[in-house]
């Protein structure tokens, strides 16, 4: 056995000094979900200035989540799309897409593309093809532009309003309503439910590294009256989870076979909260859905050691100790009770119908 | 005035055996539309929304007559608007409601010949309270194979006993169960059918009280619980627990302390000597004060169903969800 070991740390050794330098024993069976990027100031190639601006962001954290991801890189294509000249003899319709790509490619080299991203990069894509050839130059990007706010508007800000209704409705007076991290859905359902004057009190469960939950807490207890909060970390959870009546959940991104893809720990609290029978509601808007399936927290992952927002006292990853954060994790739909989406409470099972019954063949 | 009136013809309709309230509500909006002066469809939807309202604030269990009124103003709202006139879209609106509602009736024959080819020959069966459908479903198994049937008695209403009646009568063997003797029974069993009040957005079951402990026994007794029911009780709703119907109040299952009845120091029982021969007798809990007290329905989450038969098919609870989904999301 210690032989064994040997080996295996002689070859992470030999792989380490290869690929990241002596300080790094790589990170083996975890590489393919691809390294958290500390990006210079380095921009290769035709990029935006806008674009240069949201990488930055997003690598540094400072926007996070997949909702505020979304917002701001749309936000950003519509200025580069008003900057945009077509060369001569091109269509915007035709060459719009080959000068966006690079950008996009910028912004995923900063941090791995959300669903929420590709859904809507996808979308905007459909409608530069679909743009009409003979229109003026600035007329067409207005309509691309117009077309992106109707797309925030529709899919993310009033979805919101649609969920926050529905999920409101599930609150009752005198109900422990128990959260994980910080969703900004979750956020916006909890204030509104306040300003209904329920009666309700609310468990934050947080956890490292991130510790978004600390800004929730902070917004629910700055309201007038202040919602009575109890904030505890993940260990604590089997403790407090008995005294929940529902809990609510955000999600990065809904797949096809209903496993949730949302931050590391989340699966954790759905399991717990099933082994108790306390409903679980996953509140996530329709453009989250992605066609693919996922089975494990494994095939796709997102790492979160470089990060240079994380606490201090984060053990630093050297020679001996490989720090590993993955951001997210995947639920398995058996976990959760429903999903609360602007059509309507469905279980976690129905998701693929969704699509369909909107009369869409993409999301 | 209008109100009132909707729930007479409703009540009136309900007189009717065949008709269940999902049907009934349905007709009842139809007369209603008779009756209406509206001049424009929004009008008509309001008043057709007003009414459906009215209905389920007088109805003491309203969820069975809110699906029948979900599906029908859905129906109205996507009904194309090509007539020449609203008098006559009026018209045909109307003779849509009282077609669909002839229609509906056919639907428990439909889903009686689903059910029929899961019912083996010499199958014992265990259904609960009363439900046209299983009736239906095992008056037909009986004719052409031989099976016997235990009804739970199914209290408060003690409709169970109706359904033991109407089986014995039709030569079925049959036996009444206590509520209480489900577990007991559940090993002779094949399979059980159970009839219901609504099938909800989860693809679970809301019907009177004592299925959803049926189903946990039979799931722990790995028996099928198959659920019957017409795609007219098809219902957008998503109960997250019991208390999550609307039919739950803060007064079912309370704990009541009746004055001169104080509650027993806690640690320290009362002793015998303590309980005066007069004090019990001064303390009568009547069958009228447990049913009161007590729920009229409760709900059975999707993973305990094995299969719904319906007149869309036979689906699995996900299929139910996947069908209402289709049907109002889009």
């Amino acid at each position: 056995m210690p032989s064994s070991y040997r080996d295996r740390a002689g070859s992470v050794d030999g792989y380490g000094s290869v690929d990241r330098g002596p300080k790094s024993r790589g990170l083996r069976i975890f590489s393919h979900f691809g390294l958290p990027k500390t990006l210079g100031h380095q921009v290769k190639g035709d990029i935006h200035p806008a674009i240069v601006r949201l990488a930055l962001q997003f690598s540094e954290f400072k926007i996070c989540g997949a909702n505020a991801r979304c917002i701001a890189t749309l936000t950003a294509f519509k200025t580069v799309i008003q900057d945009y000249v077509t060369p001569p003899h091109n269509t915007l319709s035709r060459h719009l897409m080959t000068y966006l790509s690079p950008q996009i490619t910028h912004l995923v080299a900063a941090r791995p593309m959300s669903v929420t991203m590709g859904n809507a990069i996808r979308q905007l894509k459909l409608e530069i093809s679909d743009s009409d050839i003979d229109l003026p130059e600035q007329d067409a990007k207005d309509e691309l532009c117009q077309k992106i706010d109707n797309y925030i508007r529709d899919r993310i800000i009033i979805a919101d309003e649609v969920i926050e209704d529905l999920a409101v409705k599930k609150i009752k007076d005198g109900d422990v309503v128990l959260t994980y991290a910080r969703s900004s859905l979750v956020e916006k359902i909890i204030l509104r439910a306040h300003s209904l004057n329920k009666q309700f009190s609310v468990i934050v469960i947080d956890s490292r590294p991130l510790l978004e939950g600390k800004t929730l807490l902070h917004s629910l207890t700055s309201t007038v009256p202040p919602i009575p909060c109890t904030y505890a970390l993940l260990p604590a959870l089997p403790s407090l989870i008995t005294d929940a009546d529902v809990v609510l959940l955000g999600a990065h991104s809904l797949h096809a076979n209903g496993s949730v893809y949302s931050r590391a720990g989340t699966a954790m609290v759905a399991m717990l909260a099933k082994e108790h029978s306390v409903p679980v509601m996953l509140c996530c808007e329709t453009y989250k859905f992605s066609e693919t399936v996922m089975l494990d927290g494994f095939g796709k992952n997102e790492l979160g050691s470089f990060i240079p927002k994380f606490s201090p006292d984060t053990p630093k990853s050297n020679s001996n100790l490989e720090v590993l954060n993955p951001l997210y994790d995947s639920t398995p739909p058996s976990c959760i009770t429903a999903v609360v989406t602007e059509v309507g409470l469905i279980p976690p099972t129905s998701i693929s119908s969704i699509p369909l019954a909107l009369g869409k063949t993409t999301l | 005035m209008a109100d009132l009136q909707i729930y007479e013809s409703y009540q009136r309709l309900l007189q009717n055996e065949d008709l269940s309230t999902p049907l009934a509500a349905i007709l009842a909006l139809t007369e209603m539309m008779e009756r209406s002066t509206a001049g424009t469809m929004f009008e008509l939807l309001n008043e057709l929304k007003g009414s459906a309202e009215a209905l389920s604030r007088q109805s003491p269990n309203p969820i069975g007559l809110n699906a029948g009124c979900e599906l029908f103003i859905e129906f109205i709202t996507l009904f194309p608007h090509d007539a020449a006139s609203f008098s006559e879209l009026k018209t045909e609106l109307i003779r849509q409601g009282q077609q669909y509602a002839k229609q509906a009736l056919t639907y428990r024959a439909k889903i009686a010949e689903l059910a029929f080819d899961f019912i083996k020959d010499d199958s014992v069966i265990l259904t609960h309270s009363y439900s046209r459908v299983v009736l239906q479903t095992l008056l037909m198994a009986h004719k052409r194979k031989r099976i016997s049937v235990f009804v739970t008695e199914a209290r408060p209403r003690g409709m169970g006993i109706k359904t033991a009646e109407m089986l014995t009568a039709a030569g079925i063997p049959c036996s009444v169960v206590l509520d209480s003797a489900v577990a007991y029974v559940i090993e002779k069993v094949d399979f059980v059918l159970m009839g219901s009040e609504a099938v909800v957005e989860s693809g679970g079951l809301v019907n009177a009280v004592g299925s959803n402990q049926i189903a946990i026994i039979a799931k722990a007794a790995n028996k099928p619980f198959y659920a019957l029911a017409e795609s007219y009780k098809f219902h957008r709703m998503f109960p997250l627990s019991q208390y999550d119907l609307p039919s739950h109040n803060s007064r079912l299952l309370s704990f009541q302390t009746p004055s001169g009845n104080p509650r027993t120091p806690s640690g320290r029982r009362p002793s015998e000597s303590s309980l005066a021969p007069n004090h019990t007798a001064s303390i009568k809990i009547t069958q009228e004060d447990i049913a009161r007290n007590n729920p009229d329905i409760d709900y059975t989450r999707p993973d305990l169903i094995s299969l719904v038969f319906s007149d869309v098919g036979s689906l699995t609870p996900e299929g139910v969800s996947q069908y209402l989904v289709g049907m109002f999301a889009g």
